[in-house]
């Protein structure tokens, strides 16, 4: 009796481990091939059918897999040889979505995301070294993009694609592709600052009479801000700046909640980025809104014009996809129209495609001309940004 | 019987022998001096297998290795350490972390240790549904209950800040925490011998001197593991403080590395927040206490006579739980409701958050993709940390001490430290791994497995050692005694661990966010990508947040059924 009973817990014991052990491979099977270099599409594909509402972006591995092989897509160019293309973005995940599969829808290949944000995923690229299962990476912000140009971590893009964007926004190096492009702004809000009150520079909020009166986010585009500050006041004074922000503003962590805030009526005013403010107009009706957004008629360091930027890393293994999706992206026809139409509001950077969600058209703004790849070296500014103990 | 000190974390020890031998063995010779009396026999024999000593090493090693990562990585060097700690910004980083997690400790304190007596030595009505109710806060996820305080907060307090900085913060995550402190305390309460109590009372002391002086005493263990718990929780806390505007050194180390790009500060501030959590360890070792509680008698512990209250105290304290629970469940769950409701009828949602109206199929593989995760890191765990709950519990020492301890310090490392520590480990040694779900459940493991030793750690004490020594004493040999034995009987405490496991890998957001496979999402990444700290509407995000509290709820209701069953 007892020995039967040692072999139903030996049993027991050894079913559990195997369950286990089971439950550990299924899961590594689930997406290991989606880490090797043979990129299989099996997760989160965003073809061509996931640009409906719908979209199935994470169908279940087994049945992605299958999936990968039937690319008999009616609308897909000729070449079934292409190999599929793994992205990543720090750019807002819908909006590259939206970008992903447009690009599949065109020609047939398909995209693979991975959304993050711009630093972590920019570091996590670097750690990755050669050995990146990255192809291409869609920055929200100029810095990143440009550091990891500068790094010599990306291909030069084809001239072919550099000559469809607006040639004043290019950086000089021709690492990587302005594809879109947000401006600095203050969001107000009317019943409890009036526009003429506004501060006629951001490099007047240091002043004690602001205190407490606006809210900041230290996001990617307030890092872009510093480091265009140090180039043109130098580092004492932007050091300076940063102190009274910190002294002077409320940390809202993030832009959204900076327009979300003033909306509610929790601060006068804040600085954020414009697209913020026409996508919550977009979703309630401009005239719903208490808020407004201020464009800066003078080239303020507020009114900062900031471009999100596409780069081909120089690890992939599929370079002429991915100088193909780049050439896409900055296309008048091809990606500019998804970034006019897209509801995130940010400006197409092609000439002649105008934004449809209601923004001002770019030849309107007033903003410094800057070559981005002053946002490369972005070391200063987080020093500052750290010493000033905003972050 | 061995019920008795079955609790989800480490009650006070009926044992007083200092050093506990080990099963006697045939093949290994032990060498330490015999015990004396009674233990000779196994004493002489009492060293720990090689084999576990050697696999609870390894574990304690894996464990450090974000730690150490830290330290050893290349371009560490002590002079971005210096910097971090002379940085202006430091102090003040320091100084919010401290505030923060001394006030959540005190809050999360009252309410476990009032709540657990309120309902064990009470006569208050239902206490086994209040013991439900005070379990469940742990189905909610800290940055989901911040989350819907937020969005509760816009929708009818719009120009209100309040809910905003170190109040609303210590508000929202006590409500979550204080579990953590509750269960133990409900568990060890009911171990606490009435005896000692009753010679307190007939010495002529009031019932509130002999709780102070009797009872708390012996209830200082489980509160202190229960504690640690919830301060680790703080430490290592990012989304939550993230929307509620609080900043403390993990959010500073997130929004370095996420947003400024500045990794090695991130790090360097990492380093800071070890040696925090590493005080705390300390801390927990010396509230503690020494002495162990002896028993007056033998045999099985009764359960102390419960304090009679008056009807208005009962009507008092009953509306003290409802509003506990309203606050700790109630807003969540309205919030989440509401915002389904929208998302139903169609308001549509932002572009940021995607298209309106529910995408049942991403919905759905977030709930496959976090089962898969949460179970299979659940399961790991717990046959990882056998070996060093079982050292622990049956041959303590320093060896185990150690062992346990460095547990416990990657338990409060933020989960982007372990992230990035893990990402570089894994792309140098473990490419094959890197980015697929095995990567993930190593990280939950590394992060989580304290809660499973602890919990083992229990269930092996109350399948006391003498089982044991009598087991082997009939001729079985040590895996035998251990399939058999020990198991079986430690079998709700290592359940109970990989259930917590389970919970909290189930509800980890920071860690996820980095090492989740390419195309894969869980329930928590779904949630986070509808906000990203932008969106304040819970709309989006209700699909996915009462995706998450159900998922949740099953193992919490288990766990809460546990303590029922040792306190009614």
């Amino acid at each position: 009796m007892s020995a039967s009973n040692r072999r139903r817990w030996i049993f027991r014991a050894i079913a559990a481990t195997a369950i286990g052990a089971m439950s550990l491979a299924a899961a590594a099977c689930g997406s290991s091939s989606a880490a090797g270099p043979a990129t299989s599409g099996s997760t989160a594909s965003s073809d061509a059918s996931s640009s409906g509402s719908t979209a199935p972006g994470t169908t279940a591995p087994a049945a992605g897999a299958s999936s990968a092989d039937a690319s008999s897509d009616s609308n897909s160019a000729p070449g079934d040889e292409k190999a599929p293309l793994t992205m990543y973005s720090g750019q807002h995940e819908p909006f590259a979505q939206a970008l992903a599969a447009g690009f599949t829808k065109a020609t047939g290949i398909k995209v693979t995301l991975r959304s993050g944000d711009d630093a972590e995923l920019v570091n996590q690229i670097i750690e990755e070294g050669a050995g990146s299962p990255a192809d291409l990476y869609l920055s929200e912000e100029p810095g990143p993009v440009a550091m990891l140009d500068s790094k010599g971590l990306t291909s030069p893009i084809d001239k072919a694609a550099l000559a469809e964007v607006d040639q004043r926004l290019l950086p000089s190096t021709s690492g990587w592709l302005p594809y879109a492009a947000r401006t600095r702004v203050i969001f107000y809000n009317p019943a409890l600052i009036s526009e003429k009150d506004l501060p006629a520079s951001v490099l007047d909020l240091t002043d004690p009479k602001w205190k407490g009166k606006f809210a900041y986010a230290p996001s990617g585009a307030f890092t872009s801000t510093v480091s265009y500050l140090i180039s043109s006041i130098g580092p004492d004074k932007t050091l300076a700046w940063l102190k009274g922000i910190k002294a002077n503003g409320v940390n809202e962590q993030k832009n959204g909640k900076v327009r979300d805030s003033v909306e509610a009526g929790q601060h006068p005013f804040g600085l954020s980025n414009h697209y913020y403010w026409y996508v919550l107009a977009a979703q309630k009706g401009a005239d719903k809104l208490t808020s407004k957004v201020y464009f800066f008629d003078h080239d303020d360091a507020g009114g900062l014009l900031l471009t999100s930027g596409a780069a081909v890393l120089k690890s992939s293994k599929h370079q002429a996809e991915a100088q193909e999706f780049v050439k896409w992206l900055g296309a008048a026809d091809g990606g500019q129209q998804v970034v006019a139409g897209d509801g995130d509001a940010q400006f197409p950077v092609a000439p002649g495609v105008t934004s449809k969600s209601g923004i001002p058209a770019l030849s309107d703004l007033h903003f410094p001309t800057v070559d981005p790849t002053v946002y490369a070296d972005t070391s200063e500014a987080k020093d500052l940004i750290i010493k000033s103990g905003i972050a | 019987m061995p019920d008795v000190t079955e609790a989800p974390l480490p009650p006070f020890d009926h044992e007083p022998e200092p050093r506990d031998s080990g099963v006697p063995d045939g093949g290994v010779a032990g060498a330490s001096p015999a015990a004396g009396g009674r233990r000779r026999r196994f004493a002489t024999r009492g060293h720990a297998p090689k084999v576990v000593i050697l696999a609870a090493a390894l574990v304690a090693v894996a464990s450090l290795a974000p730690v150490a990562y830290l330290v050893l990585r290349e371009g560490f060097s002590f002079g971005v350490l210096m910097q971090a700690l002379d940085s202006p910004s430091t102090p003040e980083l320091i100084g919010n972390t401290a505030l923060l997690v001394a006030c959540i400790a005190v809050t999360s304190f009252v309410l476990g240790v009032g709540l657990a007596v309120l309902v064990v030595r009470t006569n208050l009505p239902a206490p086994r549904l209040w013991i439900v109710l005070f379990t469940m806060p742990l189905a909610v996820p800290g940055f989901v209950a911040a989350y819907t305080w937020v969005a509760a907060s816009y929708r009818y307090v719009p120009s209100s800040t309040t809910i905003f900085g170190l109040g609303g913060s210590t508000l929202v995550l006590s409500l979550g925490l204080f579990p953590y402190v509750f269960l133990p305390t409900v568990a060890a309460l009911r171990g606490v011998d009435a005896a000692q109590e009753e010679v307190s009372r007939a010495l002529g002391h009031s019932r509130l001197w002999t709780f102070f002086t009797v009872t708390f005493p012996q209830l200082r263990i489980a509160i202190a593991a229960g504690m640690l718990i919830v301060v680790l929780h703080v430490l290592a806390e990012f989304g939550a403080l993230q929307l509620l505007n609080y900043s403390t050194l993990t959010t500073a180390i997130m929004q370095r590395v996420l947003v400024l790009g500045a990794p090695e500060s991130g790090r360097a501030l990492g380093m800071v927040l070890v040696g925090g959590a590493a005080l705390l360890l300390l801390l927990e070792r010396l509230a503690r206490g020494r002495q162990r509680p002896s028993r007056v008698g033998r045999g099985v512990v009764r359960s102390a006579a419960r304090w009679p209250l008056g009807l208005g105290g009962r009507l008092g304290w009953l509306a003290a739980c409802v509003a506990v629970s309203l606050l700790a469940l109630g807003v969540p769950l309205y919030i989440a409701v509401v915002g389904l409701w929208d998302s139903f009828v169609g308001a549509p949602a932002t572009a940021l958050s995607g298209a309106p109206g529910i995408d049942w199929g991403a919905l759905g593989s977030a709930v496959g993709g976090t089962l898969q995760l949460a179970v299979a890191a659940g399961l790991v765990a717990t046959v990882v940390a056998l070996p060093i709950s079982w050292l622990y519990a049956r041959h303590p020492g320093p060896f185990a001490t150690i062992a346990e301890r460095s547990v416990w310090l990657a338990h409060a490392l933020p989960g982007i430290v372990l992230a990035l520590s893990l990402v570089y480990i894994g792309v140098r040694w473990f490419r094959p791994i890197y980015q697929t779900p095995l990567m993930l459940v190593a990280a939950y493991v590394i992060l989580f497995l304290p809660l499973a030793v602890a919990n083992q750690h229990v269930g092996l004490q109350a399948a006391g050692k003498r089982l044991d020594e009598a087991a082997h004493s009939l001729g079985f040999g040590r895996l035998r005694v251990f399939a058999r034995v020990t198991l079986p009987i430690a079998l709700p405490g290592v359940a109970a661990g990989a259930l917590f496991v389970l919970l909290d890998s189930a509800k980890e957001l920071t860690t996820t966010l980095l090492l989740i496979p390419t195309g894969m999402t869980t329930l928590s990444t779904g949630l986070w990508s509808t906000t990203n700290g932008e969106v304040l509407d819970f709309t989006a995000a209700a699909p996915y947040g009462i995706g998450l509290i159900l998922v949740g709820v099953l193992p919490a209701y288990l766990l809460a059924r546990r303590a029922v069953q040792l306190a009614t």
